[in-house]
């Protein structure tokens, strides 16, 4: 099939999807109209996008955790003790790393070990692997929304099944799961597979079924400018209301100074509704803010002190939906005792903040200008590389570097972009690579690296990236030069 | 004789910002660093260290699959003739917080020569593989 911007017809994706079901032997249970069926009867406290709609509406910050463990009742242990102890709004389904791979024959190996030794062997839920029963028996467990967050370049048969076993919402899309998560899957393969997965959404919409999508707004998650990550957000989220999506949640993850960060959400709410008025898509926009990404400090109670900060300004921000982190950061997957703890400081910070905003400024203005203005440099390319298609102008903008995403594994990325801080800590451009921008902006990155350079003694270098990568797991935000 | 290792993230792991960091530090320091780069398999390791005549793996793992990774790796060295080839494994290598006693004892008994808790910063890795091969 060949890529364009352009809704799925029925017999492409019918074609398509004959082929997707038969993956793995679950493949075969999934039935579209029985599907359809089920999740008509699913309350409506359980519907992702209408939880979420509810949420903008009271103009209030939901909290959402990550999990997921290789077996099915222990699955179901681990969120109940998030909903229960933790008081998540929303629950997960983190899906393992080999599924994330396609490698079903691995995580057959995963579920079987981790029976033996009593303990997870997988780092997250094996969904294929389990089959729509199994995800309707976690559904069934628990009285939250359920959505699967991974990292899957080709979701397919992933989506299939997690959709027909009544989670209501799918985290992803072709770049945000492809050039983070991969290192030599296409821009232009894995494009067509989110097609896919969106064009199911839309099916569903069809059918009277509200599902959410997610597009990953981290990526890296690693000193990612805000312009880079709102560019790919944007064109995500057009590419996925073009296959019929309707109930789309942007995101954000926290770069840690907090009038970027409050900037960044609202440029993307604006931007991104201009982009949708312009191409005529009626879609119900939320947003959603990750607690920093980057390393953090082994210590406990100092890790609270980073998730506080991330709660603090996703409800400043005004983002719908807050994802937490826990105290375990550091060491790796969370036991779910540290996991609920991580939510209900989230859930505290974000109580006491009910119905803040940060108010309007002269440098938040500045910073809401300037981010939208880099935004548009970068779409504008896409959209002349494509000739007019987003989809075709992705492609075709990685080849170029004018997409061009810090620390990506993959091959299909050019990586010659670099960011760092400025003496505030807000994430600037080191290196623009080939991303297209204007003399103005380029000089104003410039200008404020320089400035924290000078005020370090030393050159604007590579260190300097290094230095902030590890800084906030040491205690500062920025990275300063090692006495 | 020059100093080339094998670094590289193992398995489904696509963890790149660690990566590119030891590929930094452990050049700065001199070695001759053939990276390999994130989701790559036992296989990847074994062939880039004949083909480069490398003294030693560095094996990172951030995303808890590292103990089902791992394994035989050094059984398969020793099957291709890279018998005293020293093997590294780094990062957060089991899934959940365990002791890291039983952690480093499970892989030192898979045939690692040095296994590093999370958190470790390269300069500790250099300083041991500069003793280990006996580098001043």
């Amino acid at each position: 099939m060949e890529l364009k911007n352009k809704k799925w017809t029925e017999a492409e994706f019918n074609k398509v999807r004959e082929e997707v079901l038969t993956h793995w032997p679950t493949g075969k249970d999934v039935d579209l109209q029985e599907a359809a069926q089920f999740l008509k009867g699913i309350p409506e406290h359980k519907n992702f996008a209408a939880k979420l709609r509810k949420a903008k509406q009271e103009g209030i910050t939901l909290a959402q955790p990550r999990a997921g463990v290789a077996l099915v009742d222990e699955h179901i242990k681990l969120l109940q003790h998030l909903q229960n102890e933790g008081e998540a709004d929303f629950l997960p389904c983190t899906i393992d790393s080999y599924t994330r791979q396609n490698r079903y024959n691995e995580c057959q190996v995963g579920i079987e070990e981790s029976i033996k030794t009593n303990r997870s062997m997988l780092n997250g839920f094996p969904a294929v692997n389990h089959g729509v029963h199994n995800c309707r028996k976690v559904l069934a467990a628990v009285e939250t929304p359920l959505q699967a967050r991974h990292g899957t370049p080709d979701s397919r048969l992933l989506a299939e099944i997690i959709h027909a076993g009544g989670w209501t919402s799918n985290e992803g899309g072709g770049i945000s799961y492809n050039i983070p998560y991969a290192k030599s899957v296409s821009v232009e393969r894995s494009l067509l597979d989110w097609q896919y997965c969106d064009r199911l959404a839309g099916l569903y919409e069809e059918m009277g079924i509200e599902i959410n999508r997610e597009p990953f707004g981290p990526l890296t998650g690693t000193l990612v400018p805000p312009s880079m990550s709102n560019a790919v957000a944007i064109i995500e989220g057009l590419l996925a209301a073009e296959q019929g999506v309707k109930s789309l949640t942007l995101g954000y993850g926290q770069c840690g100074n907090l009038v970027q960060d409050v900037a960044a959400i609202r440029s993307l709410i604006e931007l991104s509704e201009e982009y949708f008025k312009t191409y005529g898509y009626k879609v119900d926009l939320t947003t959603v803010f990750h607690q920093w990404m980057g390393g953090f400090p082994a210590d406990e109670s100092k890790a609270f002190g980073v998730i506080s900060w991330g709660a603090a300004t996703a409800a400043l921000a005004g983002a719908t939906k807050v994802i937490v982190k826990t105290p375990h950061e550091a060491v790796g997957i969370p036991t779910m005792e540290a996991n609920a703890q991580g939510i209900k400081a989230t859930k505290q910070t974000l109580n006491l903040l009910k119905g803040q905003r940060l108010q309007m400024s002269k440098e938040l203005e500045l910073e809401i200008k300037l981010i939208k203005a880099e935004t548009k440099c970068i779409l504008d390319k896409v959209l002349e590389l494509g000739k007019g298609d987003f989809a075709i102008g992705t492609v075709k903008a990685f080849e170029a570097g004018v997409i061009d995403v810090p620390f990506a594994p993959s091959k299909y990325n050019v990586g010659k972009m670099l960011p760092a801080r400025d003496n505030n800590g807000a994430v600037r451009y080191l290196e623009f690579g080939n991303i297209p921008m204007t003399k103005e902006i380029k000089d104003f990155n410039k200008q404020l690296l320089e400035e924290r350079a000078k005020s370090e003694g030393r050159q604007v270098s590579f260190q300097m990236v290094v230095d902030d990568i590890y800084a906030v797991g040491k205690g500062t935000l920025v990275g300063k030069p090692e006495k | 004789m020059k100093n080339n290792i094998v670094l590289g993230v193992i398995g489904a792991d696509c963890h790149a910002v660690g990566n590119r960091i030891l590929d930094y530090a452990f050049t700065e320091a001199g070695f001759e660093v053939i990276n390999i780069g994130v989701l790559s398999s036992q296989e990847d390791f074994i062939n880039a260290a004949i083909e480069t005549n490398a003294r030693a793996i560095l094996v990172s793992s951030l995303y808890g699959h590292g103990e089902i990774d791992c394994r035989g790796l050094r059984e398969k060295c020793e099957e291709a003739g890279l018998k005293d080839i020293l093997l590294y494994a780094g990062g957060n290598l089991v899934v959940g917080k365990q002791d890291w006693e039983s952690v480093e004892k499970r892989f030192k008994d898979m045939g690692f020569n040095r296994v590093y808790a999370p958190g470790t910063t390269p300069q500790m890795g250099i300083r041991d593989l500069k003793e280990d091969l006996k580098i001043v």
